[in-house]
């Protein structure tokens, strides 16, 4: 009885690509076939040959390539880009290729009377040739567009996939998605065939393209719904799951502060941010929330704990100066593995790279506590705000099941020469939408008071904690923020 | 006389559809290219090997090999104008 649900299910087979693994929840359905639909140029090919290779090189798991799209000799050429070798491969019988690309001189039909037997042949004696546990078809498209007697493609594909599924042979396998196409795909057999259909696309950035791949449909399995983002680099495949939300439990903890190191604001805040929170530090440019953010990861070091700096304001070279100048050295720490700092192109960042990079890049060390700077910074160089809103979510609740504490520095506009009273009349709609995933909000001021610049602090929300209400003043020095009096006007 | 067409026909064991085939292009063959053709008879199921190095996906499949260029032509070849056409045959006399 326990066992019902497992009964049945689908057993997986780990592609070994990067992040794919994760986002299909352990792999592909294993000895059944996967379909990959996209358009051109979204990747569908790398994804078969990254499939083939990392069953070669980490499972011991020989592959068949089925190519309809392109030669078996432009195949091996491509894939020398990535540095990997088909050639040695093929010599060592370890891939075995069906070259049925596009041939050269003319091809009639006369009649449709005839049958596909000789790729199924073709296919079984490239299957055998390897002892293949793997095997892919590139151009399913291609197939059925070659031929005008559609029912003998069909009873092959049927015949080949049901051979497959017996010989457990894990199928991937692609076809071309035209924009105007409304269903998955075109032949109406595909579906039936597959167990399973991904389908990727490539969307345009402010200055790139971004692959997108989502599961369609897993028959009989679990996937991770939602778009995942993908890159094509000159290794392969880079696939960035999104984090599973379920079975989070919370590490949040009041009792636990996390100070600054900064004596009069720690007080304010009741010793300090409370374990696993996420703290928004606005304020506008000169207020010095990347100083708040360098003091606040350098004190959980002093307190053993370790950091995560995520630099999107300034480049990372930069941050480690300015932070020098004030006697911290974050090349050392980085060396000691205290701190490690992440950062991204400012144009087109995609959110689930940032955040695959920014939770690689806390584990990696264990670190307690982060530094995000800024949100500002992510909000005018993504698409759009509902992905950073995403973004902080799943990194909330990331942050939150492991305990780590969290600030997002925010540049807060119009903060300048606040009149008399109207002091908190600066916090913007940013701001305000960001608030449901903020614990908390320091608010950092500039005032104009008797021909002089002021710089106030005030905690502006501590989420279930005591904290002060007064504004005070600061001055940045060498050395750090240095708090000043009670501000009364 | 001389061979001057060779050619290759792909079949699938002793299928109805395989016989057809054969029995259509020798019709074909021997009235028009008499003595001047060599045609052998591939069996997929006994040699996929061949069938991968002449890239056959159907059965039946002809192939002329010679005089260039190839041509292929699937089906039931029981159509003598299209095969004729389609392989670039010229009939004698």
């Amino acid at each position: 009885m326990q066992n019902r649900t497992k009964k049945g299910a689908v057993e997986k087979v780990l592609t070994g690509i990067r992040g794919l693994d994760e986002a299909l929840d352990g792999g592909v359905p294993k000895g059944r076939s996967t379909l990959i639909t996209g358009g051109t140029g979204t990747g569908k090919t790398v994804i078969l040959n990254e499939f083939l290779y990392q069953g070669i090189t980490q499972f011991k798991e020989n592959g068949v390539y089925v190519a309809f799209e392109e030669s078996k000799k432009d195949i091996i050429k491509n894939v020398k880009g990535f540095g990997w070798n088909y050639a040695s491969f093929i010599a060592q019988k370890k891939l075995a290729f069906v070259d049925a690309g596009a041939l050269r001189g003319m091809t009639f039909e006369s009649g449709q009377n005839y049958d596909l037997i000789p790729l199924i042949e073709r296919m079984n004696y490239a299957l055998k040739k390897v002892k293949a546990k793997r095997l892919v078809i590139d151009g399913l498209d291609n197939l059925f567009s070659r031929f005008r007697n559609k029912d003998a493609v069909r009873q092959a594909l049927y015949q080949i996939t049901a051979e497959l599924k017996d010989l457990g042979v894990t199928v991937l396998m692609t076809e071309e998605k035209l924009g105007s196409d409304n269903g998955l795909s075109r032949y109406g057999v595909e579906e039936f065939v597959a167990d399973g259909v991904v389908e990727i696309e490539l969307v345009k950035g402010q200055q790139q393209f971004l692959r997108r791949m989502f599961a369609v449909k897993f028959r009989g399995t679990g996937f991770r719904s939602g778009i995942i983002e993908f890159e094509i680099n000159d290794q392969g495949l880079l696939v960035y799951p999104k984090i599973p939300v379920e079975n989070v439990v919370a590490k949040t903890d009041f009792k636990v502060r996390k100070s600054f190191g900064i004596k009069g604001l720690d007080d304010m805040l009741g010793g300090g941010i409370p374990q696993g929170h996420m703290v928004l530090v606005s304020g506008n440019t000169g207020t010095g929330k990347t100083m708040f953010g360098m003091q606040f990861l350098k004190q959980g070091m002093r307190d053993g704990e370790n950091a995560v700096f995520v630099a999107l304001e300034e480049p990372v070279e930069q941050v480690k100066k300015t932070a020098l100048a004030h006697g911290w050295d974050f090349n050392r720490d980085e060396k000691e593995g205290k701190v490690n700092f992440v950062t991204t192109n400012l144009l087109d960042i995609s959110n689930d790279k940032l955040l695959y990079q920014v939770i690689s890049a806390v584990e990696r060390i264990q670190a307690k506590r982060v530094v995000v700077d800024s949100i500002s910074t992510l909000l005018s160089a993504t698409m759009s705000e509902e992905q950073v809103r995403q973004f902080l979510l799943q990194l909330s609740r990331y942050f939150k099941a492991k305990g780590v504490t969290c600030i997002m520095n925010c540049l807060s506009s119009a903060s300048f020469g606040a009149a008399r009273g109207q002091l908190l009349s600066s916090l913007s709609t940013n701001e305000m939408r960001l608030s449901s995933i903020t614990d908390g909000i320091i608010m950092l001021l500039f005032v104009e008071r008797g021909q002089k610049i002021k710089k106030l602090l005030t905690v502006l929300k501590m989420r279930g904690s005591q904290h002060s209400k007064e504004i005070f003043s600061y001055e940045i020095e060498k050395g750090g923020i240095k708090m000043g009096d009670k501000y009364e006007e | 006389m001389p061979v001057k067409y060779v050619l290759k026909l792909y079949v699938t064991g002793a299928t109805p559809r395989s016989q057809a085939a054969l029995k259509n292009i020798k019709k074909i063959l021997d009235v028009d290219f008499k003595g001047i053709y060599s045609l052998r008879v591939i069996d997929v199921i006994k040699n996929p090997k061949l069938a991968e190095d002449d890239k056959i996906l159907a059965t039946p499949t002809l192939i002329k090999i010679l005089p260039p260029p190839v041509a292929r032509i699937i089906g039931d070849l029981l159509d003598r104008e299209k095969v004729l056409l389609g392989l670039d045959l010229v009939a004698m006399g």
